[in-house]
Order: C-alpha cells, then structure tokens, then sequence
C-alpha cells in the first residue's frame, strides 16, 4: 500500500530530479559538455565534408567504421566524460558552489536526495548522449547518399541504432552512479575518473576475471557489430545480454545505495572541501 | 528528550584534533534566544548540530523530540537561515524559494503563492524575478531569511541574520523574530552585535571556547556572576544624601555620582540593597525618579564572562 509518506517522497524525488536536468542541461557550466558531445559531430561532419569520392560510393563500410568510432571514441571517451561531468557536479558542484546547504536543510531523507540528484543525472545524460549517438549514427551513413540512407533505414540499421542507444543509456547508469559517488568521496573526482578510464581502456588487454570488474566489459556484449580490439587483445567468452544486464543493473543499485550511506553522514564544512 | 524544548546532552563536536563545541549541555524553551560569542567561539558549529549539517562527535541532540538525523521530520519544524552568503547558480529569488517549497511537498500553485507571499514580508517583491547573484548584501540576507520561514517553521535558528541589512531592514527582520517568538515559537538568534540582542532576546547563550559559559535569562545570568558587584542607577532628587547613607551598607562597593545621569552604586548584595534602599527612601523622604540595573545587560554579561577571558573586560 502506497503510503503519504511515499507519495510525498516520490514527488521530492521528482522534483529533484527535474532540477537536475534544468541544472544540467541549461547551466553555464553544461557547456563543456555540450564541446564534448560536439566533437564527435564535428569529426563525423568533417568526415562527410571530405570524404572522396570512391568511399562515398560504397556504404558497406558505414556500419563498421561506425562501431570502431562508436567502440574507441563515443564509449570510451564522449560517453564516460559526459557522464563524469554530469554526475560529479551532482553533490560536488554544490560543495564548490557552496550551496549544497540549502538541499540538506529540506525535509528529506538523504536517500532520497541521492535518489533524485541520480535519476535527474541520468535523465539528463542520456538525453544529450543518445541525441549525440544518433546524430553521428546519422553522419556517418549520409554522406553515402541513397545507398546509405536505404543503410540506415534497414531493419538492421534500426536494430544496430536501438542497441547502441541501449549501450548509451546503460552505460549513463553504471558511470554515472560511479561518478555520483565519486563526487561525494573526493574533492577532485577528476583524479579516479582519469584512473578509472585507464582502467576501461585496458580491459581487452587484462584477463577474465578482471575484465568483469570493468563496466565497459559488459557493456559491449550489447554490442550488434564487433570490432576488433588489436593483436594484444586478451579475449574472452562474451557475456550473455540478461548477464551483463543484470551486472550492470546490479552494479549501479550498489554504487547508488552505498552513495546514498555517505549523503547520510555528509556534514556541511564547506571550509574543508 | 524534551518534546517543547530544544536540548543538547553532553555534547561535543571535534573537527579532526580541533575543538568545535565541547560537553555542551542546554535545553532552549521557546521565545526569542540570543547566541553570543567571539568569533570562532563554536556558535555557528552549534547552530549546524541543531539542524543536522554537523554530526556531534559525541553526545546526543534534540529539537522538539526529533533527531536531526531524522531530516525530513526535523525540517518540517526547522527553519535555518545560515551564515553562507552562497546561493545555487542562475537562481532568482522566486525561483529559489520555489524549489524550497516544492521539495517541502507544496504543488506548483501553493508553492507560488507561499513564494510571493514570503517575498513581501521580506521585501523582495520587486526583485522576485532577478538573479540573487545581482542582489545587494542586504537583498541576499532578506533572501535567506525568507528561505528560512517560508514554510512556516516552529523553530527558527538565524545565524548573524542582521548582518549587512540597514537600520530599516534591521528593524523589520527585528519585528519579524519578534513576532515568531510570540507566536510561542523558538527563534535562535546568534549576533556579535549584543546590543540588538540585548534589545530583542527573551533568554540569552554564551559561548566561549566552544563551551557554554551562561544560560538563562539576561536578569538571572547577571544574579549567578558575583565577581562582579551588581550595578544600579539611582535618579533622584538628593543623591549626596542617598550616597551618605548608602555607603553605611556593608555589601557597597562603591557608589558614585555620575554627571547627567544620577547615582551608580555597586552592591554585592542586590536583594539586601533594595529593601534597605527603600528604608532609606522612607526615613529621608528623597523623592526617587528611576532605579534601574546598570548592568543586566548582554553587553555587561558578555563582558564580565568571555570580555575578562580574552583580556578585554571592561567591567
């Protein structure tokens, strides 16, 4: 049974949420990441721009080069940085801005504000990034003309788009609960998030049993097209979908409740931070 | 814990090797309180206790019956208007109480509605609508305050909330306190400025070196300090005459005529000085004008308390 009491704490959630997403997405500060997004749309309308004449002619090659641009640059870079700064200045931009006050002293339990700053983290994240994701889906079949729009608008062209955009907004939960906390434990998250994607970026090369500790390793099994990691590659059995889905479900749940235990004891001592 | 009273028990707040507030013990009634201390003295530190910014090291804290590790019921009752003078980016003053009422569970139109209405009181009205980053120190003080009381708390804790308002501004904020407290509510008010402490507090703190030095009530606080002889200021119409027989008095220390303000005598014991003093008026027929306590002040109390310990008494 649905109590006051929950209905109230669903609207504070709500509420909070839709702040996060004004903040995020219309904010100063959102502009750095409006430049990250960007860059792959400028490289891709570059691309398109100079493209010769010969590779315009054959789209074959669209969907590969877009796994590789989508594997090496849009997961790996675009993606894990909007959501680093998305999700760090969640709790850690209010600490700078000295402002984070003024949350604490509304009548909320701390989970639910770490509820509702992640549910407007991940609302705003993957609206930019799955705009983005289309966006260069798009640039990167267009300039092949018909044969690469009829591409684009195949069964598989849809299939291939669907799970990439499912790869993007999986991802915006897992790095995103990730930065979330990380923006509650350090005074420069930078710092871990640049480890971390160290961290990421080596997984082809580590063995099995430490590739699961990665979030990138289980993202790619959502993966329609494969690509090729190099010779160095350490390869593994690919994980099942409902697998990697539940890892990458579960993972976030864990990183989301043990933030929600550190807002439980965050004292204000702006001074300090 | 006390269900109508705000009560710290043995409480103590360490930040890292330094001293916040040490065994503080205290139980706030309602009315206007007044918290005073040096800077760095641990008033503010006690503010953030009351309302849960700060965890205590040790010891526990009650605001009428509720924990503040219970947030969502303490804010329900709690309003706190801080010494930051930071504000979320972008925001205008509507906006900015809007979301505050709206994560107190009010709809869009309740929300709006409270928002003006809060903005009148605190005079902000006309700037509703513009960023609080173009506020004026004042305007972002009122700004605070209306963050504070917008949802109509039972407790208001106010930190230095006069600061950088003008005399107008002082003086309705003053009246606002003023009139939450009578409502039988708790305003918690901290101020290095005791003579509008003095003039608006029901009861008064001291602090000092993250302890408490005096409780109570301005009249009671000054009775426990017998160091020092109480003050009292004698206006009549021959105080040669009330000075020659005053003096006979064992307790008198002192007592002398100060020009254009009348007879200052200083007694270590006020109750004994009163009845004698009226025996005196009745024996030599002086026709007495006012006898008024010369120093039941904050300002006298701060003095003789926290002013001695850092070596700047002036009693």
């Amino acid at each position: 049974m649905t109590t006051p009491g929950d209905l109230m704490q669903r609207r504070q959630v709500l509420t909070l949420a839709r702040h996060e997403v004004g903040r995020s997405l219309f904010s100063r500060r959102s502009l750095a990441v409006y430049l990250l997004v960007g860059m792959p749309l400028a490289l891709m309308l570059l691309r398109a721009l100079f493209m010769p004449g010969s590779m315009r002619a054959d789209a074959s090659h669209a969907t590969t080069e877009f796994a590789e641009v989508f594997h090496f640059f849009l997961l790996r870079f675009v993606v894990f940085f909007a959501n680093a700064m998305i999700f760090v200045r969640l709790f850690r931009g209010e600490i700078l801005e000295k402002s984070l006050h003024y949350t604490l002293l509304a009548p909320l339990p701390r989970t639910v504000l770490v509820i509702g700053k992640y549910l407007g983290g991940v609302l705003s994240a993957s609206l930019i990034l799955v705009i983005t994701t289309i966006l260069t889906y798009i640039l990167v079949y267009l300039p092949h003309g018909s044969a690469g729009i009829q591409l684009l608008l195949s069964g598989s062209g849809i299939a291939n788009l669907a799970s990439y955009l499912l790869i993007v907004v999986l991802a915006c939960f897992a790095y995103g609960a990730l930065f979330m906390l990380a923006g509650l434990f350090f005074k420069n998250p930078m710092v871990p998030a640049v480890l971390f994607l160290g961290w990421e970026t080596l997984t082809p090369f580590l063995p099995t049993f430490l590739k699961v500790l990665s979030f990138v390793h289980y993202l790619v099994s959502f993966a329609p097209v494969p690509v090729s990691l190099g010779a160095f590659a350490l390869l593994a059995r690919p994980v099942s979908w409902w697998i990697a889905l539940l890892a990458l479900i579960a993972s976030s749940a864990a990183l989301v409740f043990v933030a929600s235990r550190v807002a439980r004891g965050l004292e204000v001592t702006y001074s300090a931070d | 814990m006390s269900a109508n009273h705000i009560v710290f028990r043995d409480v103590s707040k360490f930040y890292g090797e330094v001293l916040g507030v040490n065994k503080v013990n205290l139980e706030v009634a309602s009315g206007l309180t007044g918290l005073v201390g040096p800077n760095g003295s641990g008033k503010s530190t006690l503010m953030h206790l009351m309302t849960g910014l700060l965890r205590p090291s040790r010891g526990e804290i009650s605001v009428l019956g509720v924990s503040p590790n219970c947030p969502e019921e303490l804010f329900r009752l709690v309003g706190y208007c801080t010494q930051y003078d930071n504000f979320p980016n972008g925001s205008t003053g509507l906006s900015f109480l809007r979301f505050a009422l709206s994560l107190h569970g009010y709809s869009k139109s309740e929300a709006d509605e409270r928002a003006w209405t809060v903005l009148a009181r605190v005079g902000l009205t006309d700037a509703a609508n513009r960023r609080i980053a173009g506020y004026s120190k004042g305007m972002r003080q009122r700004i605070k305050l209306a963050h504070a009381h917008c949802h109509d708390p039972q407790v208001l804790v106010l930190d230095e909330p006069l600061n950088g308002l003008d005399p107008m501004g002082r003086a309705e904020m003053i009246d606002l306190f003023t009139e939450f407290a009578k409502e039988g509510r708790h305003v918690i008010v901290s101020s290095h400025i005791l003579h509008e402490v003095d003039v608006i507090s029901d009861g008064v703190i001291m602090i000092h070196g993250g302890a408490i030095v005096a409780e109570g009530e301005i009249r009671e606080v000054r009775g426990e300090i017998t160091s020092h002889p109480i003050q009292v200021l004698i206006r009549c119409d021959q105080p040669h005459l009330v000075a020659s027989r005053i003096f006979e008095l064992e307790h008198i220390v002192e007592a002398r005529i100060v020009e254009d303000e009348g007879l200052l005598v200083r007694t270590k014991d006020a109750s004994d000085f009163f009845t004698q003093f009226n025996r005196i008026v009745i024996d030599t027929g002086v026709v007495v004008e006012t006898v008024a306590p010369a120093d039941e002040s904050v300002h006298a109390v701060y003095d003789y308390l926290i002013g001695e310990g850092l070596g700047g008494g002036s009693a």
